[in-house]
């Protein structure tokens, strides 16, 4: 805002407050983040003594502990080829639903959108869809999981309306010089919406990498567990052991959040976009 | 519109390649979200092969007025709502105050907005573990805080409002940074030459405020509103990870949870019941369906009051 024309004195206490609120407001976003990091690097024995005090070890030994025993390279691997089968698998399929939609190359393109807005709008799917994975046999299956996850309507929407800005005579340019339908979506549409795409990739990616509910519902076995399911379990059997667990629970924050800080900018748009929209 | 690739046959592409998209969405979101009405008419368990008996309205019966339960069902309904109450009012309001002092010209503002969002990313699990070990009952970092000011509590584990009200405060404290992210877009599409203008006809802040950034935001205001009261409606995934499935906490949706897949989740057993689940979905989503029109039709009304 340009409030630069007044007085210094007036500004600077302006300054002083927002600054005050905000750093106040970081406390309780860095706290809990310092307290594992600081709780991680313990001795059980030092934690037990005093929780809070600052450690005086660097006991590293949490973080190979943790890895071992949360059985972490299993639940990682499985949540990463969840992730990536999933998001895979449901962007090639959106974009070849949402092309055809944005330029009404198919018939009732308006209604077929309006269709998959309603979703936003309808009962949650949780039992019948519980019932279906069950009776295709498909419960306690890493396929019956994934396929969970292979639809995102409000990702449609947002492609829809990027796909809209491409210029619609690349269309017609393409076709005069005998290109077809597939290869013109698939190797010059695609790379013209890479930042939709990325948006809705990274959206799609981080709800899948999130979920708790479903593989509490759908997975039972050890083997299936994704990260999330993994580090609730460790949390049953090492509850008390919160150094061993804040290492468990650093181990899968601090890799997000690099990420987080790569991906920041396609976060953003896609959580801002789908919420406009929703 | 005119389609412009292939003739005959080949017109069929578009269709051709759209079909799996649909298909699946279809089969997965759409077709199961209609059907929870009918379930909510059965049975049904969620067991394999078990048969599927039509029983009317029973489900809804039972749910809001058969014995202890449908007493416990309506005191988790009233909680659904108090969360919504709560959760909104103060994430809305957060949200705005916050966004507002990011979107000043002053340093580090960016530093700032990153670390209210990071929660979002994180998600549930790890949100919900890293507080329950700030709020270690034997000398965590929040009972430290208290033992200063001579009080003691068990947080999360101590009376159920008092763990209700943590989930409210956690709640707010992860999603505030989407809230305002979106009234920083807001604010970013209001023209400086409307605060410039107001400025020289001599407003205070607050007036400017008032007459100038308020107006102008109302898409976003309009769209943290109907989302914040949604969200917080549906929302109970932080009860899981916080509290567990605990009498005096329970939310509309874990409830639903609870009543469908069993309470601790992990093994099938009989006990599932499936269509009493579904039929609370439905007053879930009637409660939300009837909640985020009315507001809607605030908003819409007010909108054109004030964009003409």
């Amino acid at each position: 805002m340009t409030s630069q024309s007044k007085g210094f004195r007036k500004i600077n206490w302006g300054k002083v407050g927002s600054y005050a609120i905000l750093i106040l407001l970081a406390l309780l976003y860095v706290g809990p983040l310092f307290m594992l990091v600081n709780t991680s690097l313990k001795t059980m024995p030092s934690f037990m003594k005093d929780a809070t005090g600052l450690t005086t070890s660097l006991h590293f030994e949490n973080f190979s502990e943790a890895w071992t025993k949360a059985n972490f390279p299993k639940y990682l691997l499985n949540s990463i080829l969840y992730t990536a089968a999933a998001t895979t698998i449901y962007i090639i399929t959106a974009v070849f639903v949402a092309f055809p939609i944005a330029r009404k190359y198919i018939k009732f393109s308006g209604a077929v959108l309006t269709l998959f807005v309603i979703a936003l709008f309808l009962p949650p799917a949780l039992i019948p869809q519980f019932q279906l994975i069950l009776n295709l046999g498909l419960y306690n299956n890493p396929i019956g999981y994934i396929m969970l996850f292979i639809v995102n309507p409000i990702g449609i929407v947002i492609l829809v309306n990027y796909i809209k800005t491409v210029p619609k005579e690349l269309d017609e340019a393409a076709a005069l010089d005998g290109c077809g339908y597939f290869r013109f979506v698939w190797s010059i549409v695609l790379p013209l919406i890479r930042p939709a795409i990325a948006t809705v990739v990274v959206m799609h990616s981080i709800g899948i990498w999130n979920e708790i509910i479903a593989p509490t519902i759908y997975l039972t076995n050890k083997d299936y567990y994704p990260i999330t399911r993994g580090l609730i379990v460790f949390q049953g059997v090492y509850g008390s052991n919160w150094p061993t667990l804040a290492a468990a629970v650093l181990l899968l924050t601090l890799p997000m959040l690099i990420l987080f800080l790569v991906l920041q900018r396609y976060i953003v748009s896609g959580l801002t976009a789908g919420a406009v929209k929703g | 519109m005119s389609y412009h690739f292939g003739r005959g046959k080949s017109k069929w592409t578009p269709y051709l390649l759209l079909l799996p998209g649909l298909l699946f969405y279809f089969l997965i979101a759409l077709g199961p979200s209609m059907a929870t009405a009918v379930y909510s008419f059965t049975d049904a368990t969620g067991i394999k092969g078990a048969p599927i008996r039509w029983i009317g309205l029973d489900n809804y019966r039972e749910f809001l007025f058969m014995g202890r339960a449908s007493v416990d069902n309506l005191a988790a309904l009233q909680r659904t709502l108090i969360f919504c109450a709560a959760v909104t009012l103060i994430q809305f309001s957060l949200g705005l105050i916050v966004a507002l002092l990011v979107n000043q010209k002053l340093k580090g503002t960016n530093v700032f907005r990153t670390l209210y969002f990071m929660p979002v990313i994180l998600g549930v699990v790890i949100q919900g573990l890293m507080w329950s070990l700030f709020l270690y009952p034997l000398g965590g970092p929040a009972a430290k805080l208290l033992s200063l000011l001579g009080m003691r509590s068990e947080f999360l584990g101590g009376q159920p409002t008092e763990a209700f009200a943590w989930v409210i405060f956690i709640q707010i404290w992860a999603n505030m940074g989407t809230t305002m992210m979106i009234f920083i877009a807001g604010l970013q599409t209001i023209p400086s030459e409307m605060y410039e203008a107001a400025r020289i006809d001599g407003a205070n802040s607050w007036q400017v405020f008032r007459n100038v950034t308020w107006p102008l935001l109302t898409p976003s205001v309009n769209t943290n509103l109907l989302l914040n009261i949604i969200g917080s409606l549906q929302a109970w995934q932080l009860f899981l990870v916080l509290v567990g499935y605990r009498n005096g906490t329970q939310v509309l949706g874990y409830l639903i949870y609870a009543t469908g897949f069993g309470q601790t989740s992990g093994s099938v057993t009989s006990s599932f019941r499936q269509g009493y689940a579904a039929a609370a979905s439905i007053i879930l989503f009637l409660l939300v369906l009837v909640i985020g029109m009315s507001v809607q039709y605030i908003l819409q009304r007010r909108e054109a009051r004030i964009l003409g």
